[in-house]
Formats: structure tokens, sequence, C-alpha cells
């Protein structure tokens, strides 16, 4: 589904990704792991679409198409989702013209008709069920006045949503407490399926408990440094990251 | 020229008879206009806004309507709304396409020229004792020329139950107008009222409005008073606005200027009473080589009076803007909160926006701030639409939008503000 070669990339002249690969197939899902600063969320930037970072070499396909070529809405109207670290507030537009938005612009891209009203409102109070979202939250501006978790939990309501073939989702537990944490995995987990992969970023363990991953990767200095299974994870919440930053540091 | 045919419809006016009571202020009005003659770019107050194409046109004063005026209102907003209604087609009152549905008859909804032997004592007290006519040649243009316009006196502790349109129709169909409306609203102790100034054109000839505007709010009244400018094509607009607020009042005052070539709004508050409240909001969206002036001007006479003033424009083509914000927190005003912010965004490298807070204080304990941004849209929650599949121009359009609709939900009549935010959608 999705194959990165060699990737560079960096954002005001300095270099933040610096060779990464990863090859992720459908039915995955990878977990990338890897201290502050390391290029996770660039690399999730980069692939979203975000203008200000300059891809200087390598290569991105997905679908077998050249992702780097495509405008950040045609990627998702393609099918990749990015569930943000930090979601922006958006005053004045409301959450449900924006999913109502959202929703019909995909279909119109794949060549399918405007949904019937009374199909999306079903569709969204269900899928607000895979959440817990509270009801009132979506009559509001998009994400306006929502707390932290709240905010966490309206990009899985919205990945939800737009059913995306390719999600990532970046640091998405930070600032959960447990009783949340666990709500979005079920929630991503309702999602999961053959045709779909997931890039988990995060920092903890704790989401892999529940999100289990096929591969755990280590992203240190812009490069792929460590894959392994779930028990990579395992081994990096108990040791940390100094063990990886010595053996690359002898490598070098 | 404009000058000349100010001097012909000013004679015209001294031989009536009809409007011989006023003949004494007309007089004194006029003899300040000559003195003064129309702005210049050279007087401060004006340095963005240049009428000297106004100058160099010829306008009609005395016109009659073209007979289109019934069929153009058929589909204007207003009458999508349960309302009082006074309209004025060329600064002429017209019975009927006006509606008055007021039941208590304590509550005086009518026109000026009437009003002013009908109800002469209350004229007497408040008419041309708030807007001056000194050293400001355009209200002493209004003056000397006036015709007609809204009358509304609502007396203690009434309420007036519907809003009350006030419907200006510039009809150039035959000829270039000049419209001289002018409106005098009085809302006594503990009595309020909704008002909307609605100025519309029709035709293809160009129209100069002139417009002023009295509200006296006495103690504890509230006043919600709404001004939309619509006027399209080849129309140019002036309107002054004094709000005089007595103690304990509050003012809700929200401007949309929407169309018009040149539009110069001149908004003053005084607030001559402690614990007044003043909301100032604007949103002018000017495009093609249009210009919207705002003037406006709060003046903090007394203590423990808070205002607060949020202007936002949206600039496309070429268009100009100009914004001054004047404050004056006079030395008795202690404990006064000011606050005000313009923003704008720029669709346009060709626009222009002249911004400039004046603050004047002379209190010691006071609160005010002032901010103007000017900018391109935000890329950060444009980002965010698009990488949910939103195309660049759908999501420019839904930021724009809450940008603009920001300021028309400001109006507390909701029905008014969906066909509004319809109205500011389409000009996007
Ligand atoms: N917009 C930016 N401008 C300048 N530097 C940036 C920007 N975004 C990220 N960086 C830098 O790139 C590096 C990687 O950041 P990031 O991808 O956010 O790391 P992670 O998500 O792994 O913590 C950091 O050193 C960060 O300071
Ligand atoms: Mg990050």
């Amino acid at each position: 589904m999705l194959s990165i070669k060699d990737l560079k990339a960096e954002i005001e002249g300095k270099k933040i990704l610096n060779g990464l690969s990863l090859e992720v197939k459908a039915g995955e899902v990878h977990a990338i792991m890897g201290p502050n600063g390391a290029g996770k969320s660039t690399l999730s930037s980069v692939l979203a679409g975000r203008a200000e970072y300059e891809v200087t070499s390598g290569s991105v396909t997905y679908e077998g198409k050249n992702l780097l070529d495509m405008s950040p809405e045609d990627r998702a109207r393609e099918g990749l989702f990015l569930a943000f670290q930090y979601p922006i507030e958006i005053p004045g537009v409301s959450t449900t013209n924006f999913l109502k938005t959202a929703v019909n612009e995909k279909r119109k891209y794949l060549g399918l008709d405007p949904m019937e009203a009374t199909d999306f409102l079903k569709m969204m109070r269900e899928k607000m069920d895979y959440v817990e979202m509270d009801k009132s939250l979506i009559s509001r501006s998009l994400n306006e006045g929502f707390s932290g978790g709240e905010k966490k939990r309206n990009e899985v309501f919205q990945m939800a949503m737009l059913e995306p073939k390719l999600c990532i989702m970046d640091e998405t537990d930070s600032g959960l407490d447990i009783d949340a944490l666990r709500l979005v995995s079920n929630g991503v987990n309702k999602l999961r399926n053959k045709d779909n992969a997931f890039l988990v970023i995060t920092h903890y363990q704790r989401l892999l408990d529940y999100i289990v991953p096929d591969f755990v990767h280590v992203l240190y200095k812009g490069r792929i440094v460590k894959s392994g299974d779930k028990e990579l994870a395992k081994e990096l919440e108990v040791k940390g990251y100094d063990w990886i930053k010595q053996e690359v540091e002898a490598n070098s | 020229m404009l000058i000349e045919n100010i001097k012909t419809a000013f004679t015209q006016y001294k031989d009536q008879a009809e409007v011989s009571g006023f003949s004494a202020l007309r007089e004194q009005a006029y003899h300040e206009f000559e003195k003064l003659g129309l702005p210049t770019t050279k007087n401060e107050e004006w340095k963005y806004t240049n009428l000297k194409v106004l100058a160099n046109t010829n306008f009609e004063s005395t016109c009659l309507s073209s007979g289109n005026v019934k069929a153009f209102l058929q589909n204007a907003l207003l009458n999508k709304i349960t309302a009082n209604k006074l309209v004025f087609v060329n600064g002429t009152f017209n019975a009927e396409l006006s509606e008055i549905i007021e039941k208590d008859n304590s509550i005086y909804i009518t026109n000026l020229a009437k009003a002013r032997s009908l109800h002469a004592e209350i004229f007497n007290q408040h008419f041309g004792k708030y807007a001056n006519i000194e050293n400001n040649a355009l209200n002493s243009l209004n003056t000397a020329l006036l015709s007609d316009g809204a009358f509304v006196y609502v007396p203690t502790n009434k309420t007036v139950e519907f809003p009350i349109f006030i419907v200006n129709i510039a009809d150039s169909s035959d000829v270039n107008v000049l419209n001289q409306p002018r409106n005098l609203i009085i809302v006594e102790k503990s009595a309020s009222v909704h008002l909307i100034e609605m100025y519309y054109s029709l035709g293809s000839n160009s129209v100069f409005t002139n417009v002023v505007n009295e509200i006296y709010a006495n103690e504890n009244s509230h006043v919600e008073h709404y001004k939309i400018q619509q006027q399209e094509g080849e129309s140019y607009h002036n309107n002054f606005t004094q709000i005089f607020q007595e103690a304990n009042t509050n003012v809700n005052h929200v401007t949309l200027t929407l169309d018009g070539t040149l539009v110069r709004n001149n908004l003053h508050f005084y607030l001559n009473g402690q614990n007044c409240n003043s909301l100032l909001y604007g949103l002018y969206m000017p495009h093609g080589n249009c210009l919207v002036d705002n003037h406006t001007r709060v003046d903090h006479a007394q203590p423990n009076c808070n205002s607060n003033e949020l202007y936002k424009g949206i600039m496309m083509d070429k268009s100009v803007a100009v914004f001054n914000g004047k404050i004056m927190v006079h030395l008795d005003a202690q404990k006064t909160n000011a606050y005000q912010r313009n923003q704008n965004i720029l669709l346009s490298d060709e626009a222009t926006v002249n911004t400039k807070p004046q603050l004047e204080i002379f209190a010691d304990d006071v609160k005010c701030t002032h901010g103007a941004t000017i900018g391109q849209l935000d890329e950060e929650p444009m980002f965010y639409l698009r990488s949910r599949g939103i195309p660049e121009d759908v999501a420019r359009k839904m930021l724009l939008n809450a940008f603009a609709d920001d300021i028309a939900e400001k109006i507390k009549i909701p029905e008014l503000v969906k066909l509004l935010e319809e109205e500011i959608e389409k000009k996007l």
C-alpha cells in the first residue's frame, strides 16, 4: 500500500528526514516510536502533504501512485488520513458542516452522489458511538473549546467517518487518560480490516497493549534505525532509547 | 456639478412653505456647508477617502421613483421577516410600501415630516441635538437639504415587539440622485428596540446618499442597531450616526458593508452616564475598485463604562479599506474598559488597508487595548481542512464565511442572520 524509499526532507534548510525507508501492506499495523525530535511528526506531515516541508530526495508510492505529486486534498480523497498530534481549533466552522463537506467531497471525487441528509446523520450517530463522543460536541465549532482528550477523540471520529485506507496517528494517545485511551483504541480496532493499514506513532507501550502492532520501528535522527515486532516496544519501555542511540553512534 | 446642484436644491427648498419650520436651521446649515465645502484629502479625517469624483458629477435632489421599486422590494430580504417597515424612496416616505405592525399606540413609528407636527414637543427636544453640524460639511449638507426619514419614539418601559426596518432605496433609473435621509430615534428609560437600517439602490445612474442618524438612549434602555449597506453600482454613501447613551444603557451596533463604490461610515458613541455598555461590530468586503471607510469614535465621558469594538474586512481585487477607531477617555471616566480590534484578510495583492487606532486617554485608571491585523488566510486551518479531502477553493470559502459570519452573528435576530449569511456567501 505504502512504499517509502530513502526519503529525505528538510524545513528552512534544516535536514530532518535523512533517508527513511518503510514498506506498509494492507491489513498491517506499524508502530513508530522514537525520542522527541526524531522526525516522527515530520514524516506524518510529509505524507499528508504539508507544503512547508521540502522533500529533497527519495520517493513515496501509495497504491501505485506517486504520493508526493498529489495535493493534500487528493491524498485524503485517495484514502490517506492523518490524525494530528495537535488538532487545531477552527472557530466558525461547524463540526457537522465540515464533516458533511469532507464526506461529500470524497464521494464526488470517487464519482458518487452526495449522501442523503438522513443517511449522513445516521452515520454520524453510529460513528460517534465508536469513540463515545459527546453529542453536543458536533453542533459546536470544530474543536473550539474542546479539551485535549475531546480533540483527540474527534480525530478518531473523523477517521471513522472518512473510512480511510491508510491511517496515520500521530501521538493520538498523548494527553488521554486511561479510559479515553481504551475508548480511542477500541474505536481504532473496530476500523481495522484486511484492506486498510495503520501507522501508529507513539511514545508509550501502553497504547500498543490495545492496538497490537504487527511491526515496531524506531525512528532516530530522521531514519528507521531498528525494526522488530511488538516485543521491541516492550524492550523500549523498559530500557529507553539510550541503548539504541549508542548502537547507532557505534555503527556510524 | 455637485456644489451647484446643492445650491439649486437649497434655493428650491427655501421657497417651499412646507419646510418653513426649519428655515432657520437649514439656512445655518447651508452656510456652514458653503463655508466648508466637500472634504478633501488634505483634511486628516479624509486622508484616504477622496470625494473628488462626486464633486464632478451632476446630481438631482428632488427625484421621483421610477415605479420599479415595488417589484424590486418584493424579493428583498426584509420581506421574509416579520417586522415594522418604514420605506423611503429617494428620501420620500412611501406609505404604500411601509407597514407598521406595532399595536401599542404609545410607541411612535412614523416618518420625520409627520412627527414634526404630530409630536412636536418630543421632536423639538431631540432633533439636531446630537449630530453636530459645526465643522462637519456632510452633516451640514444633510441638515440643509433634509427631506424626510424615520422617527421612532419608544416611551418609558416599553419594548417594541418586532424589529423596525428603516429602508432607504435610491432609485437612479432616470437620473443621478442625491438623497439626504435623516433618522431620529428616541428610546426612553428602560425601553428597548431593534432597528435595522437598510440601503438599497436601483437603476444604473449614480447615487449619492448622505445619512444622518441621531439615536438617544435614555437610562436603562437597550438598543440594537444594525446598518446594512447593499447599494450597488455607482453608489456613494456617507453615513453619520451619533448614539447618545445615558446611564445603565446597552447598545449593540453592527455595520455590514456588503456593497458600494465608496462607503464612509462615521459611527459616534457618547457615553453620558455610568455603567454603559457599547458594542461596535463591523464587516466590510469590498471588491473591484471599491472603497470602504469606517471612522468610529467612542467618547467615554463618565466612569465605569465598557466599550468593545471589532471590525473585520475581507479585501478583494483592488479595493481599499480605511479603519480609524478613536477612543476618547475623558478626565472623569475612571474605570473605563475600552477594547478595539481590526482584522483584515487580503485576498489580493492589489488591495489596500489603512488602519489606525486613535486613543486619547485623560483618566488614569482605565483599561484600553487595541490591535490590528492584515494578512492572508491562516495556513493551519487551511491545511487541516484540505487534509480531510476538502479542496482548496471550498476550504477557503468555508474559512472566509466563518470569519465574516462571526460579525453577522452579532445581530440578535436569528432569521435575519441566516439571510445575511446567504448574502455574504454570494459575495465571496
Ligand atoms: N516547522 C519547523 N520549523 C523548524 N524546525 C522544525 C519544524 N518542524 C519540526 N522541526 C524540527 O525538526 C525536528 C523533528 O521534529 P518532529 O518531526 O516534530 O519530531 P517528533 O515528532 O519525532 O518529536 C525537531 O528538531 C524540530 O525542532
Ligand atoms: Mg511529534
